[in-house]
């Protein structure tokens, strides 16, 4: 008996549907990534309240400040560190943000002509566990540049 | 003149591979930048420059006082003269009475309605995030619609710090 010779033929395996998969995963990152948030630091832990959501008109213009603890790796305070703005990859004490904001007001100035200020909200991001006074301290610092409109930030939280 | 034969039309072969590659780097670009953040909401504050341009006639005044300890704790939280405590029910009292004082929710009459919040220097900003809070309104569970109570709410000046 002749032993029939037996076709050893590598099929390619179709690589339409991993594509196809591909396609999906990037659709859907497409979708999932948000550009807008990018001035939100983590380091910056937000009180949570159930009322907090996102404003359906956002501010025409606006200005974010972060301000928070440093946190180790745990997400637990560095202690006799006081909080500081996290201002462009930078730590600010508030007494020394005074340039920071007067170069912001500039720069809007520039791009949205003068009296731009007077319609710009300050979003002030500050970790629940600040002390309230250095936020009062902040507000009155920002006033002082003559910015009048404010606006706290808190997560939404969920019950 | 000859005329060659019109060949077939030849079947151009599109090189998929540089195009799946290009896929590919999209998509790593994309999960590289993917950042997941929970939803964030805002509370807006009253601070104008100068106190009351209006007049003289001041807009009804409800004053809320945040006392805490030298960590931030509350200890104390009051409207007017009445003492709400210091655990969270004290903040679900403060919405209750927020709504006495208001009448119903949207109540055209009680438009202007002011919140003065006077917290201590060390209290812990959450407590005073949380009093906002109720005092903007309360959320409906069944329908997810926001009550709105005060529009209006403003800081007294601060204190010093205890220490």
């Amino acid at each position: 008996m002749k032993p029939r010779k037996i076709e050893m033929g590598f099929q390619e395996p179709d690589m339409t549907p991993m594509i196809d998969i591909v396609f999906q995963l990037l659709t859907f990152f497409m979708i999932a990534i948000n550009f807008e948030n990018t001035k939100a630091d983590e380091r910056v832990k937000l009180p949570k309240d159930m009322l907090a959501k996102p404003p359906d008109v956002k501010p025409e213009h606006e200005l974010m400040l972060n301000f928070g603890y440093t946190r180790d790796k745990n997400g637990n305070r560095v202690p006799g560190i006081p909080p500081k703005v996290f201002y462009n990859e930078r730590l600010v004490e508030i007494e020394q943000l005074t340039a920071d904001l007067e170069q912001e007001k500039r720069v809007m100035e520039l791009i949205h002509g003068k009296n731009v200020v007077e319609k710009v909200t300050v979003t002030i991001r500050a970790d629940s566990e600040v002390p309230t006074g250095l936020v009062q301290q902040l507000i009155k610092k920002c006033q002082d540049n003559q910015f009048t409109k404010f606006s706290l930030r808190a997560t939404a939280e969920e019950k | 003149m000859e005329r060659t034969k019109a060949s077939e039309p030849s079947k151009v072969e599109i090189p998929m591979a540089p195009m799946i590659d290009i896929v590919f780097q999209l998509l790593i670009f994309f999960m590289l930048n993917l950042k997941m953040i929970a939803p964030e909401g805002d509370f807006n504050v009253n601070l104008p420059l100068s106190p009351n341009p209006g007049g003289d006639i001041e807009p009804p005044q409800i004053k809320v006082s945040l006392h805490s300890d030298r960590d931030g704790n509350l200890t104390q939280l009051t409207i007017g003269n009445n003492n709400l405590g210091n655990d969270n029910a004290a903040f679900e009292r403060l919405n209750q009475e927020i709504l006495k004082i208001i009448g119903r929710p949207g109540n055209p009459l009680t438009k202007d309605v002011e919140v003065e919040l006077d917290a201590d220097y060390e209290c812990q900003y959450k407590y005073v995030v949380k009093a906002i809070s109720s005092c903007t309104g309360r959320l409906d569970r069944q329908t997810n619609q926001v009550a709105r109570y005060v529009e209006k709410i403003k800081f007294a000046p601060a204190h010093h710090p205890k220490g």
